[in-house]
């Protein structure tokens, strides 16, 4: 089933290479500096910034709002934000699947990895004045549209993966608000979990060329006591592209899936 | 249409969340479907809209095959379609498609197709003026597409396929020489044609030509829809 094809190799070398950097801290984090250990071995902590993008002026849209269209390096979270307070429930399920390395991580399933999870794979923004459209490479090669014409959530009924989107802009800040999510998906390796009631909050801003700052605030009463904001940077990618990654022909995150139980 | 398995590692389980709604329509979606075709900004036709095939999606007939191409289309139909990528969550490549919404987002320099159906994923066709480039992925499901307008028709020429994609359900193949030049036309508001010219020399003994008309969908935009290969999906 999984056929290689020449084509996905250097997608698949890229890939790998930041899985690995992105995987070493979770076995390295097991026995801390001191040798102490850690309780949640999955809950990489970025220690410092990742390099800086091209620096420039921000590019505009015609309508004089900032343009976010390119191509990005995905969001990488910075160091120095506190941990979450969990629920006791989403405490011990965050632990749970920690100690078992993610190896239940619907991310490696070729289902979507869900808002607001970052992922190590190039994201192409796309923007018109109505609508901001995010073109993954992966973990699956899909989109997630963000309206920016619509002021109200649509009803939902059924729960989604990446919601409804709704953005606005506050100056030079795209504020995107979105609920109406499905409680599947993991908002990173070490498996915070979430629930229906989720709402996430993301404020974009491109500070200049090359790096674009986006806080996200996740509410959650259902999991979390209170709000939990993170802090990323997307860095622009000047020579490169979105590859055509096909998570179902040629899963480039095997590795996990040796814990499989399914 | 799919079913989920829980159990056995062949199952092909499916993800079908359906976004069902009685907010305001998208964008450009009035409820209007009959007037001119609307104009970008920078004066071209705009694609831009939600959009359905009228009638099959499939090729309306059978490309000249060579023999040994027609040996493969005669196994597969003779197999009931065995081996279908669309079955196995793989993408459906550029010719064939689905009966379900497409949805265009048309910038100056970038045109994006997507799809709600099959992967749930996207087609992009650069207009920046850049050449084929196939130095990364040679050979990939949706090819590389480059496009430019010849008046108001907007021509997209794609190469760079695998053999892997079925140029419609009945399992019509092609080799990776496949050569696809789609020419999209907006002739009024309701109305998306597109007429295809497949060029592919290893597997056809000439080009082969079809057209398809796509209306516009009122009232909704894609909605969400995955198509994931195990047992995980449901969970």
């Amino acid at each position: 089933m999984r056929m290689r094809y020449l084509s996905v190799m250097p997608a698949a070398v890229a890939a790998l290479s930041l899985l690995a950097l992105s995987w070493t801290p979770v076995s390295a984090q097991e026995k801390g500096k001191n040798g102490e250990k850690t309780p949640y071995p999955g809950a990489v902590r970025p220690t410092k910034a990742p390099p800086p993008g091209p620096p420039g002026p921000v590019p505009h849209m015609q309508d004089g709002k900032p343009d976010f269209s390119g191509i990005w390096n995905a969001q990488r979270q910075l160091p120095g934000d506190p941990e979450p307070e969990m629920l006791p429930w989403a405490a011990a399920l965050t632990k749970q699947r920690t100690e078992n390395y993610s190896a239940d991580d619907p991310e490696a399933r070729c289902v979507p990895g869900g808002v607001p999870r970052a992922t190590p794979y190039h994201v192409q923004m796309v923007q018109t004045p109505a609508l901001l459209l995010f073109l993954f490479e992966g973990n699956i090669h899909t989109f997630r549209q963000v309206f920016l014409d619509r002021k109200e959530h649509l009803k939902i009924t059924e729960p989604l993966w990446y919601g409804d989107s709704i953005g606005h802009w506050e100056g030079d800040t795209l504020v995107v608000d979105t609920i109406g999510f499905n409680d599947k998906f993991w908002f990173d390796m070490a498996g915070h979990p979430h629930t229906t009631q989720l709402e996430v909050i993301e404020r974009y801003r491109r500070r200049d060329f090359g790096n674009l700052d986006v806080e996200v605030t996740i509410k959650d009463p259902g999991a979390y006591t209170k709000p939990w904001v993170q802090h990323r940077v997307a860095t622009l990618e000047t020579d490169w592209d979105v590859l055509e990654y096909v998570c179902n022909e040629n899963n480039q995150d095997p590795g996990r899936l040796v814990g499989d139980k399914h | 249409m799919r079913v989920r398995l829980t159990n056995g590692v062949i199952a092909i389980g499916a993800v079908l969340a359906v976004l069902l709604f009685t907010g305001p329509p998208a964008p450009g979606q009035s409820g209007k479907k009959e007037g001119p075709a609307p104009r970008a900004a920078d004066g071209k036709v705009d694609l831009t809209g939600v959009w359905i095939v009228s009638g099959s999606p499939n090729l309306p007939s059978d490309p000249a095959y060579r023999p040994e191409a027609l040996k493969l289309y005669n196994e597969r139909k003779a197999s009931g379609g065995k081996g279908d990528p669309e079955k196995a969550c793989l993408p459906n490549g550029v010719v064939r498609i689905e009966a379900l919404p497409y949805k265009i987002v048309q910038t100056p320099k970038l045109v994006v197709l997507l799809s709600e159906g099959n992967t749930h994923s996207y087609r992009r066709f650069f207009l920046d003026g850049r050449p084929h480039n196939l130095e990364i992925e040679p050979n990939s499901w949706n090819g590389n597409s480059i496009g430019h307008w010849e008046g108001d028709t907007l021509v997209v020429d794609t190469v760079g396929f695998n053999d892997a994609t079925w140029l419609d359900s009945t399992g019509k193949p092609h080799s990776e020489e496949l050569h696809v030049i789609e020419r999209y036309r907006r002739p009024d508001l309701g109305h998306l044609a597109i007429e295809y010219t497949l060029e592919d020399p290893q597997a056809f003994s000439k080009p082969y030509t079809f057209s398809r008309t796509l209306t516009l969908v009122t009232g909704r935009d894609l909605h969400e829809y995955f198509c994931a290969m195990d047992s995980f999906a449901g969970k």
